[in-house]
């Protein structure tokens, strides 16, 4: 059994630091921050972190196979302003607007995967071309102002509680653990990390590299369409500008856990620990009363200092 | 007063990668006035070994001499200053430079800061006189074929006016003429006062102009003499340490008659008008210069680029029919052909990964949708390294291994899809002595099996003791197909040449 | 140099402009459509309006691609633009006067290049993830400097860059000097050949670092130098104005034919694309259609031009 657990620390040990920052951080505020240790508040901390948490989930699946998806802030709007386009009246439970916005989110994930994995357009364009058209395309759409949102699952969602964790801290759970079992108990998960690795090795031992990689777009694109659900369960509206914030919390999520950005290494495991860091940090800085420029401030600093881990380039 | 000789050497160098020796001990000392040869198998350290001596890597233990004076860390740049120049085979050219640009690339001649490009224009003219560069000077590189830009790489080395130079297979890509030329070239800059270096496995060529030749094997040096006295089978004897008949298994022809895959008019960017054949149990040699369209058609045969034809029939398992070359890899791997490519790191393994998920790759590439499951999986890979001798932890990343277990764990890989076809390109390269005679045997046995072999190789006796057939490529065709027997080394390379050899009995 | 020399020299950037006809062809019809539409165009003020409301673009154009010349790529081009501006526009009132304003400015984004640089060059981190991160720090020091728009930018200094004179088209025709002056340096050229073939390039003898940290910082000097413009032309500093130019610099680059795996491309694609986006989006201003067209068009002219050669080559490949 130890030795298991040993290979597991050794193989996993970057994600693993992100969770000692994490304990240290959340030592040390609980014991000089009155109210921060207490435990509905740390649950928020958590429940905040779902949503960086879910879009986590794609963007370190993109990342592992060797590329990024930077439309995600895009879907998340997108998903957030589309749901009360398509809720329809015979819909009492709110489910059908849910899956319906759900399919706009992965189809707009398919359109990066088919450009990305059948086109051979670099990873870094075709998802920023694609949150720039997403962009045009929402304020063409929405124009400058916020929309209502009822929905009946949306609802239970932001206020159910199961004992004493929230319904959306257990959708979370739900999907991480759905994201690690893929990526480390099944076959076609662990090809991610081969293409990720060396494309060219993985091409020439047969791995369907076009079909995993529209798979890996179209998670990403419904995991962020998930979060954008999420949010609006949190916010009661949706606005253009929503899903901004989270572009580069999943990134920096992903790179604070310890995953390389260049592929092939690391796992889900230190994206979670990454987003509930980022949610603690910034919790910090507003309990300190410091400005959104030290937030951001920080933040760079951090994912600068996690370099050595995130890993060097070999080559010259 | 003393005459001083120049001088460049290694004094016990010894270099080790990823644990890994590569080179151990090894003295050696290029000196003016001679040709001297440089000789060694493939994986034998010879590249390692230039490379320190050219200041790209340095030393683990051991000291690089200049004119008797030791260097310290030696840079490419300080060993240009020196005056020593290599030519790689890895071109060292900038694509998107022209011509003129990369000649001078790193040793230009200044005029106020700025290059001076009249000097570089008389330079440039003058050596490309001697080396017959005709191409027009701004010509960007990438539009020009592999063999020109190698001779664009030797004019690089002649233009800082070496005192040493040192030539690593130089002629792997080079037309006949072009050949003649250098050779022609290499004497008189002996005459001159170059100190030279030269690798090659052209034997041949070695007796002809060398004077002097040092054997490395296994990363150790077991000769160091003029070469007075010695033909290419004593060379191959200091090479191999043994008489070469014993590394090649005697051969016994499996081939059957029943036709494995068969196409006509294949045809790739790199390949024309290609009518291929092959049998059950037949080991196929595919021989050529490099960059004469055989990889990319083994490559157009495997899927893996786009390939057409008037015609292409497999049947592996059974009756199979198929019209159209395969349209990907995964094609090729349904109906059981793989292919184990020529460069290892780059294409061949996972380097940062362990070496049991290389060798689960391609199953867990076929059979995807299938669940893991780690004691199965263990037991795969047990067999595996079993099966071709592979030792130790298998946790261990690929690259931890050497050139010769890395290159077991490139074949075995394809072993639990139990292929039918196995395309090898130039599976014994960098991979020391043993294991090529492991891998020799490995292939014989897959014959017997009734498993079909495709093997190019860049070293010819490969093809001529192993092989049932051998198509030798020229300039994108099949300039002869030769039976066992025939494919003597003369008749490969003259092929290769394109020089055509009259039919017995009738005029040219 | 001598007769021979120079014919090699020209003959050699003659041989640089393969590739980019196309480009020069739709950058003509632009300008001409842009004539039609609007006569009074050629007309000094007008001519003049035009440029500065071009110049950004072309510097934040050529300072992404003298990184991306080398293999990298920098996302922190807006935030440092941004940067820029708010120090321009906070040191002007102080002890230094315009002209130590403008040195400080210079120094600022050399220095935080050298950074980059540092990163990058020596230690070999991806560009990428540096810069963005870089982007996040450079973004939060603008905001703690200025939280709001603001800050003095003297009215000379305004006049003299933004005003009347035709200093911005002086400055890019100096740029283009000062750039075909390095890449006919050894240091220059060797920037290319580290993008084209790095390994190559080290053995060659070029100093692979150095080479690296020099296009890093000119980088982060041009980039300086916009926000300092940014801050002239609206009067004060911004630490937001910056934001939508990492994407601008990253299509204009790209449409000027410039590769993301180093070697690839030229300065005079890259302003050449710099000002056919220019053109486009004044002709879309013009025409009335909203903002946001212009990031859709944007988007649409990455994904376009970097498709359709893959394309070709894909069809091509087909035998």
């Amino acid at each position: 059994m130890t030795a298991v657990l040993q290979r597991f620390v050794i193989a996993y040990s970057r994600s693993l630091v992100a969770y000692g920052i994490v304990a240290v951080l959340w030592i040390v505020a609980s014991l000089l921050i009155t109210g921060f240790g207490v435990y509905p508040h740390l649950r928020y901390i958590v429940e905040l972190a779902a949503v960086i948490g879910l879009v986590g989930v794609g963007q370190t699946i993109a990342v592992i196979g060797g590329g990024i998806d930077l439309s995600v802030s895009a879907v998340i709007t997108v998903t957030a302003l589309v749901l009360p386009m398509v809720s329809f009246e015979s819909d009492s439970s709110g489910l059908g607007a849910i899956a319906l916005s759900l399919l706009v989110a992965a189809a707009i994930g398919a359109v990066n995967g088919l450009g990305i994995g059948y086109l051979g357009l670099p990873p870094l364009i075709m998802t920023l071309a694609m949150a720039t058209i997403l962009q045009g395309l929402l304020v063409l759409i929405a124009g400058g102002s916020a929309i209502s949102v009822s929905n009946a699952t949306l609802e239970s969602l932001g206020s159910t509680h199961v004992l004493t964790i929230s319904a959306s801290i257990l959708l979370w759970l739900v999907v991480a653990a759905i994201c690690l079992f893929w990526l480390h108990g099944t076959r076609s998960g662990a090809l991610i990390f081969a293409i990720g690795t060396n494309p060219m090795v993985s091409k020439l031992s047969g791995v369907p590299i076009r079909r995993l990689t529209l798979a890996t777009y179209i998670i990403s694109g419904l995991c962020a369409g998930l979060a954008g659900l999420l949010l609006l369960s949190m916010n009661g509206q949706g606005y253009v500008g929503i899903g901004d914030p989270y572009l580069l919390s999943s990134i920096a999520a992903v790179v604070l856990g310890g995953t390389s950005i260049l592929g092939g290494r690391g796992s889900y495991l230190g994206t979670i620990a990454g987003a509930v860091l980022l949610v603690t940090m910034t919790a910090l800085i507003t309990v300190i009363n410091a400005s959104e420029g030290w937030r951001s401030l920080i933040l760079g600093c951090l994912i600068l200092g996690m370099l050595p881990l995130s890993g060097r380039d070999q080559s010259r | 007063m003393g005459v001083q000789r120049a001088v460049l050497g290694a004094q016990n160098v010894s270099k080790a990668f990823f644990g890994n020796p590569v080179l151990r001990d090894v003295s050696i000392e290029i000196v003016v006035g001679r040709i001297h040869a440089l000789l060694g198998e493939n994986g034998a350290g010879k590249s390692t070994l230039i490379n320190l001596l050219s200041g790209t890597l340095t030393p683990d233990s051991g000291e690089i001499r200049l004119d008797g004076q030791p260097i310290a860390a030696l840079t490419p740049r300080e060993a240009h200053r020196h005056g020593v120049a290599v030519v790689q085979q890895e071109l060292s050219l900038a694509p998107h430079l022209s011509i003129a640009e990369n000649i001078g690339l790193g040793s230009y001649n200044r005029r106020g800061g700025l290059i001076d490009y009249g000097r570089l224009a008389a330079s440039v003219e003058e050596i490309g006189q001697k080396l017959g560069l005709v191409e027009s000077p701004d010509t960007p590189v990438d539009q020009l074929p592999l063999g020109r830009r190698q001779i664009v790489e030797i004019a690089k080395a002649l233009f800082i006016k070496p005192r040493f130079l040192i030539l690593d297979e130089p002629t792997s890509s080079l037309a006949a003429p072009d050949v003649a030329t250098l050779t022609k070239l290499i004497r008189s800059l002996r005459d001159d006062g170059v100190a030279i270096l030269y690798i090659s496995h052209r034997l041949n060529e070695i007796v002809d102009f060398c004077d002097y030749v040092t054997v490395l094997k296994d990363g150790a040096v077991t000769a160091d003499r003029p070469l007075a006295g010695l033909d290419p089978e004593g060379l191959v004897r200091l090479m191999v340490g043994r008489d070469p008949q014993n590394l090649f298994p005697p051969h016994v022809s499996h081939a059957s008659g029943d036709l494995v895959l068969q196409t006509r008019r294949f045809r790739t960017a790199a390949a024309h008008d290609i009518d291929f054949e092959l049998h059950r149990g037949e080991i196929l040699g595919i021989g050529g210069l490099v960059g004469h369209g055989q990889e990319d058609f083994m490559m157009g045969l495997y899927g893996a680029v786009p390939a057409n034809a008037d015609q292409f029939r497999v049947s592996t398992h059974g009756r199979e029919a198929r019209t159209a070359p395969f349209a990907k890899v995964a094609d090729a791997n349904a109906v059981g052909v793989a292919y184990v490519p020529a460069d290892r790191g780059k294409e061949g393994l996972l380097l940062p990964h362990s070496i049991d998920f290389n060798l689960l790759l391609p199953l867990f590439a076929r059979r995807s949708a299938e669940p893991r499951r780690w004691a199965e999986e263990q037991a795969i890979t047990e067999r595996m390294a079993r099966r071709l001798n592979i030792k130790g932890d298998r946790r261990r990343p690929a690259r931890a291994l050497s050139g010769g277990n890395q290159q077991k764990v490139a074949v075995s890989k394809w072993l639990p899809l139990e292929p039918s076809v196995l395309l090898l390109n130039d599976p014994t390269r960098g991979v020391d002595v043993e294991t090529k005679r492991e891998i020799y045997v490995a292939l014989q046995e897959m014959a017997v099996e009734g498993k079909a072999v495709v093997l190019l190789s860049s070293d010819t006796p490969e093809l001529v003791h192993l092989c049932d057939r051998v198509m030798v490529f020229h300039k994108g065709r099949v300039a002869a197909t030769l039976p066992h027997g025939e494919g003597t080394e003369e008749a490969i390379v003259a092929a290769a040449m394109g020089v055509r050899k009259a039919p017995q009995g009738e005029a040219a | 140099m001598g007769g021979k020399g120079a014919r090699l020299y020209w003959r050699v950037q003659w041989r640089r402009n393969d590739g980019l006809g196309a480009l020069f062809l739709v950058l003509v019809l632009f300008a001409i459509l842009y004539a039609i539409l609007f006569p009074g165009i050629f007309a000094i003020g007008a001519a003049s309006k035009f440029v500065q409301g071009w110049f950004p673009t072309a510097m934040v154009a050529a300072a992404q691609t003298i990184v991306m010349l080398t293999g990298g790529i920098d996302l922190s081009v807006g935030p440092m633009v941004s940067l820029g501006s708010v120090v321009a526009a906070s040191t002007m009132e102080g002890p230094l006067g315009i002209f130590g304003g403008v040195l400080a400015m210079l120094a600022l984004g050399g220095g935080v290049g050298a950074i980059v640089g540092a990163f990058v060059a020596i230690g070999r981190y991806p560009a990428i993830i540096v810069t963005l991160a870089l982007s996040f720090v450079l973004r939060g020091v603008a905001l703690l400097i200025m939280p709001r728009p603001g800050g003095f930018v003297p009215r000379s200094l305004s006049d003299f860059l933004a005003g009347v004179h035709p200093t911005a088209a002086v400055l890019l025709v100096l740029l283009v000097i000062v750039w075909k002056l390095y890449q006919a340096t050894p240091l220059g050229v060797g920037l290319i050949a580290v993008g084209d073939n790095a390994e190559g390039a080290y053995r060659s003898g070029v100093n692979v670092t150095t080479a690296r940290m020099c296009a890093y910082i000119a980088s982060g000097i041009l980039q300086g130098f916009t926000g300092l413009y940014m801050a002239a032309k609206t009067g004060s500093g911004d630490p937001l104005i910056g934001e939508p130019m990492t994407l601008a610099a990253i299509s204009a680059a790209v449409l000027g034919g410039v590769g993301f795996l180093g070697g690839q491309g030229t300065m005079r694609g890259a302003l050449a694309g710099s000002l056919l986006m220019s053109i486009m989006i004044s002709v879309m201003f013009f025409l009335h259609l909203p903002l946001v067209a212009q990031y859709i068009m944007q988007g649409l002219i990455i994904v376009v031009t970097v498709a359709l050669p893959l394309i070709r080559a894909s069809m091509r490949r087909g035998t």
